[in-house]
This record gives structure tokens, C-alpha cells and sequence, in this order.
């Protein structure tokens, strides 16, 4: 049969020349592993045969999966996943760490969401930049397990928080191309991601940065559908969603993304607060106060109070703050020099419309100018090993970690209101 | 400890050097020239706890230490050292030698013997201008001829024959060497005349005419058939590393629809309410997203077909450098091959 060269809807990833056939059949592999796994055996097709006992179809293909993996030593527990290290049962080097997602009394008749989500994404993309999902099995008492790559060095928030290492603006600017290129491929597959932060990005043996947890992750709306605000950990969202909007787009991500570079550069949480009211007022301290002139049509936000009308302040007086001056942020990220500096402010621009995409972003010329990224292989890796990394991996989409500043940023989800 | 060990090593160091010397030839050499050779060793270990300069002895000083400064390798204790040449260079106050040493050359000597001192010394700056494989070369004969040249040179550094031109050919190498590294360099030194010449234009520009036609062929010239030092049989030339492509921020990447061509807009009755709804624009949701979107879940399906997907199914994909131990254990640091044990 005819074989096609490039498919139009799917990426082509580096080097064309790679036999398109066994790319697709890799994605679509994990896919159907997926799909046995997910299916609960009480909705088995009718036309399977039993061969063996009383076992059906999908139980047979889900224990075939199971198979294939051997489970190791436990990494990490959580309220919500266990963590273990494992490998695959042909091959014992050929490392993965296996995530048990806990019986959960919430949901009863059911699998989590935040497992869906994760499954459902995870499998659709297939990007070196994004976590791999190898495969998905349950096992008898019903626990769901999904199989995902090995990634042994931490993350990026324990990068900047190891004083022991320093590191320099090439490789910040590596760090922050693997994030944004990461991104892109999510929008890219109209994957909204809504939780980004250092905690998610996870380092890969080689240095490779990976974006876990697709917890929160859904794809675009339809017009006319809402989505929830109350995504996004609070250090990390955008002012629209302060504001309570419900129509969004990539945008929000961006803010995330342009938070965590800033990070990076500062080697501490970039706009942090307490509270949803008092991380707006964070924000508009360095941004300035959105107002009709600046971000058109604000004033039809949920949330939104106009300067004049807030509580405190003398009738007449306009208290819009003005933000910080380009001198000041030159001052703080001297890490990312000028141009890095007018890309986080374009991914930090208050107006969703005026900040850039991921597409825009990575045309930035902040990558090409110098100093060219660090080398993958050169790039500093010691960000808290192989526990940091089952520490985030057990948690929640939206949870923290539950010792240091970020207590109480901790967030309820509201599925109900999520579309 | 006791300075017994100490100097029993120093004496056996001694006659491996003079014992394990390069040829018969280099032996005897060694054995004439240098000057301190016959010095008995049991006087230089009496006064070695004397310094030379200001006579005090250990006996009076426990802490006294010798230093010696590798331009002339003459020994004093540290109190001389910092008397005289604290205030810049000054010449060397043992009599007959008179050389001008600065304070920050100064250094404790590892070795007994100041001959050993010297000898290593020299072997070790000749070794790091002289730095060819054997890969360098054409063949394995070339290696050796080149080999013994370097020999050569350090043996006529260590017993002071033409020291001169030895070590202005050493230098040409050397400049040579870092000019093939780094060509910028290079370069960057040669623009580095501009600025005078333009001084000279400041003065008068009949002054500068007739000196810029008359520096650059010279230059040039000067460049064609520069003397480099030394030249070696067979030696291959160093080939520059293809220069790094440029970064591509997308990583290899791209996403662009085959199949439909994309419009800014589509008037289409049951999305107009949206379009002009200030409650999406607000909060950044852009329509085109969602054109896009459609469109592409409509062709999605085109170009995929199931057969080759159900025949590569059930071969785990891995990456080999990301998802194995071996990465992994390189990663986090730990040794896989043991290279202390050398047997």
C-alpha cells in the first residue's frame, strides 16, 4: 500500500527522513495500550470469547500490558498516587516509573479526572519536550497505573532553590526553550495545559526539561463554553484569571511560562502572594492596574473593580499604579539581558490579546542572539534526583508541596463548574 | 615526620634521573653540564637548614622555610624573600648571579634536587607547546621522528645549548599553535592596528598614505611564509570543526496544515454571537484557535491508516540515552567502570 510522506494534522518531527510509519505506529501503540487499560472489565465488548477462565477480553489485554512491566522500589507516596520506580520485563534497562493512582473515595463509580485528563493528553501527544506516557494497566482492586518515563534529576524549581549550583543565562535560555517549545506543541494540538510551574517541569536523564502532570490540562473550548478560573497555581495566574474570566486561550499558559523563566533568572518565585486578592495586587505592583486603556473591555470581567471605585481610596482619585520602569527590570534580570527581558514582558503583557503566543514566542530573537542555549549535555543537573521527581509526580494537578512558602497556595478544584 | 624518609627519596629521585636518562648520549651530558654536580651531597644536606642570604639557621627558626624562584633556582628562606623583593623586582642577592626576580615567581621547590626542580619544570612548559598524538600524525614513524625532536629541544633547554633560538622557535610554535585554535584571535590582533593608523591620520593625511599601502603587503607577506618554528614531517592539518548550524528555537519541528488552507475568518451564522462577544475577547479566547481547530480535526483523519498501526504495535519504543539505567547512573553521577584499580 501506499505510504504517505508527511500527514497533514500530525507534527514532523526533526529529521524528516524518519520513517513516518513507525512515528505514527509508536503514538498509536501507546494509544491502544491506553484503551484496553482504560476499559473497565464491566464493559467488555460481547463479541470477545473467553479463553481462559473467566477472564474477558480486556481483562486479558489489560493484564498483558501489566506484564510487561515489573514494578521496583517505592519512590514516593501521596495522598492521591504512589510512585515507584519500574522496569520494563524484557528489558531491565530500560527504566519507567510507574504511577499508582489511589482508590479514591470521591470517586466511586469512576476513575479521578485529574487520571482522565492526564491519560487523554498524555497519550495524544508525543513530543521530546513532554512527559511520555508508556503505557496504562489496572491491576485487581481496581487502581489505575500509568506507566510513564523515567526522570531521574528533579525539576526545574529545585535547580534554582540548590544554592550549591550556579548556573548562567545560556542555560537558562536552554531551559526556557525546552518549556516554551513544549508549550507550543501543546497549543500546537489545542492542549491547554492551565499548570505550569517549576514543580512540572521535570529533568530527563540527559538534561532534557519535560512537562508532567497534565492534570488540569483540557483541550480549547468551543465558543460559547466556559471553562473554570480557578485553574493554574496562584504564584503562576495569569490576571484574567483573577479576574474570573471563562472564556480563555493559550494565553494563560503563557503567563505561566513567562513566570517560570522569570524565576529561573531571580532564583526565587517571581510574583508570589498569600492570597487571590493580594496576588492581583502583586501583579498589578509590577504591571501597573489594567484599565479600560490599557486592556479594552476589562471592566466586563467578573472580578474586575475599576481604581476608582476600590474601597479605601479618597472619591475622585484614580489609584491606578503605573508598574515598574524598563530600568528596573533590566536591574533584576540581568540573567537574561535585554532581549530575555522583552520576552518575559511580552509573556507578561496584563492584556491576553497583546501577550504573545507560543508560536510568536519561539520566534523571539532572544534564542538566535547570543549567548547561543547550553548544550543538553552541558547543562547544569542537580535538581533533587530521583525523589523530587516522584514528589511531583504523586501530586495533584494544582497541589503543592507541602512544606516552605507555597503552603496555602494549595487550591480546591471545582469540577463541577469545569467545562 | 622525621627528614629521614624524605631525603632518602630525594637521592633516589636523583639517580633515576641521572640512571633512567633518555640516551647514553643525554646521559653524559647531563653528567658534564650541570653545574652543581660535584657538590657532595653531605654538605648541601648541612647547610640546607642555612639560608644562604642571611645565614639564620633552623635552630634559631623551626618555622623557617626555603623558596626558590624557577628563573634562577637559587634557594633562600621566605624572611629573605620578603625583605627583598617586596618592594618589585630586584636582582638575586646570591653572588655571581644577579638576575632580576619578582616576589610573585617565587614558590616552594617539591623536588630535593634543584636540578630535578629544573628539569621538570622545563619538560613540563615544553610538553604543553609540543602537544601532538599520535593520531597527528601521518604515520607511526612521523610520531617518533617528532618525538624525538621535542626530546631534543628539551634537552637542549635543560643543558642550556642554544637557549635562545630554542626558545624563540618555541614561542613561533606556540604563537602558531593558538592562531590554527583560535582564528578570531588572530583577527581581532590585526585589527587592532587600525587605531594607530588612525592617529596618524589625525597628524596629516599624506602621513597616512604612504604608511597604510606600506604595512599591509608586508603583512600579508609576512603571513604567507611565516616562520613558525618548527616544522614536522608528516604532520597532519588540523581540521576546523564545522561550524555549529544556528539554533532553531523549534527544535526541528513544524506544524503546518497540508491538507486545507486556513481563513482569519468564516461567516457562519451560529458562531457570529460569539464573535462579537466582548465576554471571549476579554479574557483572550481566540476564535481563529477554534477554526483552526475544526479544520484540522475534519482532515485529521487523512494520511493514517490502521494496518501499519496494528502491525507496529507491541514494540516498545525507548530512547536510549533518556529511559535506561545506563543514563541514569550517568546522570546521578555514579561510576560504572572502576579506574583506580590498574590491574
Amino acid at each position: 500500500m501506499a505510504s504517505p510522506v508527511v500527514l497533514s494534522p500530525r507534527p514532523n518531527p526533526p529529521g524528516a527522513k524518519v520513517d513516518p510509519v513507525a512515528a505514527r505506529s509508536k503514538a498509536l501503540a501507546i494509544l491502544a495500550s491506553s484503551n484496553k487499560a482504560t476499559r473497565s472489565p464491566a464493559v467488555a465488548p460481547a463479541a470477545s470469547t473467553p479463553k481462559d477462565g473467566d477472564l474477558d477480553l480486556a481483562e486479558q489485554m489489560n493484564d498483558d500490558v501489566r506484564r510487561q512491566f515489573v514494578s521496583g522500589k517505592r519512590l514516593g507516596e501521596g495522598t492521591y498516587a504512589i510512585v515507584y520506580a519500574g522496569h520494563y520485563r524484557h528489558n531491565p534497562d530500560a527504566l519507567v516509573a510507574i504511577k499508582k493512582i489511589k482508590f479514591n473515595a470521591e470517586f466511586k463509580d469512576g476513575i479521578a479526572m485529574d487520571a482522565i485528563r492526564e491519560i487523554k493528553f498524555l497519550s495524544e501527544l508525543t513530543h521530546p519536550n513532554i512527559i511520555k506516557l508508556h503505557a496504562v494497566f489496572s491491576t485487581k482492586d481496581q487502581n489505575l497505573s500509568l506507566v510513564l518515563e523515567h526522570l531521574p534529576l528533579g525539576d526545574l524549581e529545585g535547580l534554582w532553590k540548590n544554592r550549591k549550583l550556579t548556573y548562567s543565562g545560556a542555560d537558562i535560555k536552554a531551559w526556557a526553550n525546552m518549556l516554551c517549545q513544549a508549550i507550543w506543541f501543546c497549543h500546537e494540538n489545542y492542549v491547554l495545559h492551565r499548570d505550569i510551574k517549576g514543580n512540572n517541569l521535570l529533568i530527563a536523564a540527559d538534561g532534557t526539561v519535560k512537562l508532567a502532570d497534565f492534570g488540569l490540562a483540557r483541550s480549547f473550548a468551543d465558543p460559547g463554553r466556559p471553562m473554570t478560573s480557578n485553574v493554574i497555581t496562584r504564584f503562576y495566574r495569569p490576571p484574567e484569571l483573577l479576574y474570573g474570566c471563562y472564556h480563555y486561550g493559550g494565553a494563560v499558559d503563557m503567563w505561566s511560562v513567562g513566570c517560570v523563566i522569570a524565576e529561573l533568572a531571580i532564583r526565587n518565585f517571581f510574583l508570589a502572594s498569600e492570597t487571590d486578592i493580594g496576588q492581583l495586587a502583586t501583579i498589578c505592583d509590577h504591571f501597573g492596574t489594567p484599565t479600560e486603556e490599557n486592556w479594552p473591555s476589562v471592566s466586563t470581567l467578573r472580578y474586575y473593580v475599576a481604581p476608582s471605585q476600590q474601597p479605601g481610596i479618597q472619591k475622585g482619585s484614580t489609584a491606578a499604579k503605573m508598574g515598574k520602569p524598563a530600568s528596573w527590570w533590566r536591574g533584576t534580570f540581568p540573567l537574561l539581558g535585554e532581549d530575555g527581558v522583552d520576552l518575559i514582558r511580552g509573556m507578561l503583557a496584563m492584556d491576553p490579546k497583546k501577550r504573545l503566543t507560543a508560536k510568536q514566542a519561539l520566534e523571539h530573537r532572544y534564542w538566535t542572539a547570543l549567548p547561543r542555549p547550553t548544550k543538553k549535555e552541558k547543562l547544569p543537573k542537580d535538581a533533587g534526583g530521583e525523589a523530587k521527581a516522584a514528589e511531583d509526580l504523586k501530586r495533584k494537578g494544582g497541589e503543592t508541596p507541602a512544606n516552605g512558602r507555597a503552603d496555602k497556595v494549595a487550591r480546591k478544584l471545582d469540577f463541577a463548574s469545569m467545562g | 615526620m622525621s627528614k629521614q624518609p624524605t631525603r632518602a627519596n630525594g637521592a633516589s629521585t636523583k639517580r633515576l634521573a641521572e640512571d633512567g636518562g633518555a640516551s647514553p648520549l643525554s646521559k653524559s651530558l647531563h653528567g658534564l653540564s650541570l653545574q652543581h654536580a660535584s657538590r657532595p651531597p653531605a654538605v648541601a644536606d648541612s647547610s640546607s637548614d642555612i639560608c644562604p642570604v642571611c645565614k639564620s639557621s633552623r635552630y634559631l627558626n623551626p618555622n623557617m622555610q626555603f623558596k626558590v624562584n624557577p628563573e634562577c633556582y637559587h634557594k633562600m628562606c621566605e624572611s629573605c624573600v620578603d625583605r627583598i623583593f617586596s618592594h618589585g623586582p630586584a636582582p638575586c642577592p646570591i653572588a655571581g648571579c644577579a638576575r632580576t626576580l619578582r616576589k610573585a615567581k617565587f614558590r616552594r621547590q617539591t623536588f630535593e634536587d634543584l636540578k630535578v626542580e629544573r628539569e621538570v619544570d622545563i619538560r613540563r612548559r615544553v610538553a604543553g607547546a609540543m602537544n601532538k598524538k599520535e593520531e597527528d600524525f601521518e604515520t607511526l614513524m612521523d610520531y617518533n621522528d617528532y618525538l624525538e625532536q621535542v626530546e631534543e629541544i628539551t634537552w637542549n633547554l635543560i643543558l642550556k645549548v642554544d637557549v635562545e633560538a630554542t626558545e624563540g622557535r618555541l614561542r613561533r610554535w606556540e604563537d602558531h599553535q593558538k592562531a590554527e585554535l583560535n582564528p578570531n584571535a588572530r583577527r581581532r590582533e590585526f585589527d587592532s592596528s587600525v587605531p594607530t593608523d588612525h592617529v596618524v591620520l589625525k597628524k596629516g593625511a599624506t602621513q597616512r598614505k604612504t604608511a597604510a599601502p606600506a604595512s599591509t603587503p608586508q603583512t600579508i607577506a609576512n603571513e604567507m611564509n611565516e616562520d613558525i618554528g618548527f616544522k614536522f614531517h608528516g604532520l597532519k592539518k588540523r581540521v576546523a570543526p564545522p561550524p555549529e548550524a544556528p539554533f532553531d528555537p523549534f527544535g526541528g519541528w513544524s506544524i503546518a496544515p497540508q491538507y486545507y488552507v486556513l481563513q482569519d475568518d468564516y461567516e457562519v451564522d451560529w458562531l457570529t454571537n460569539q464573535k462579537n462577544d466582548v465576554k471571549h475577547s476579554v479574557g483572550g479566547y481566540d476564535m481563529r484557535d477554534f477554526y483552526n481547530r475544526s479544520l484540522r480535526e475534519a482532515f485529521g483523519g487523512f494520511g493514517v491508516f490502521i494496518e501499519d498501526e496494528i502491525n507496529a504495535r507491541g514494540t516498545p519504543s525507548l530512547d536510549p540515552h533518556v529511559g535506561t539505567k545506563q543514563a541514569a547512573s550517568v546522570a546521578v553521577g555514579a561510576r560504572d567502570v572502576n579506574m583506580d584499580d590498574v590491574f
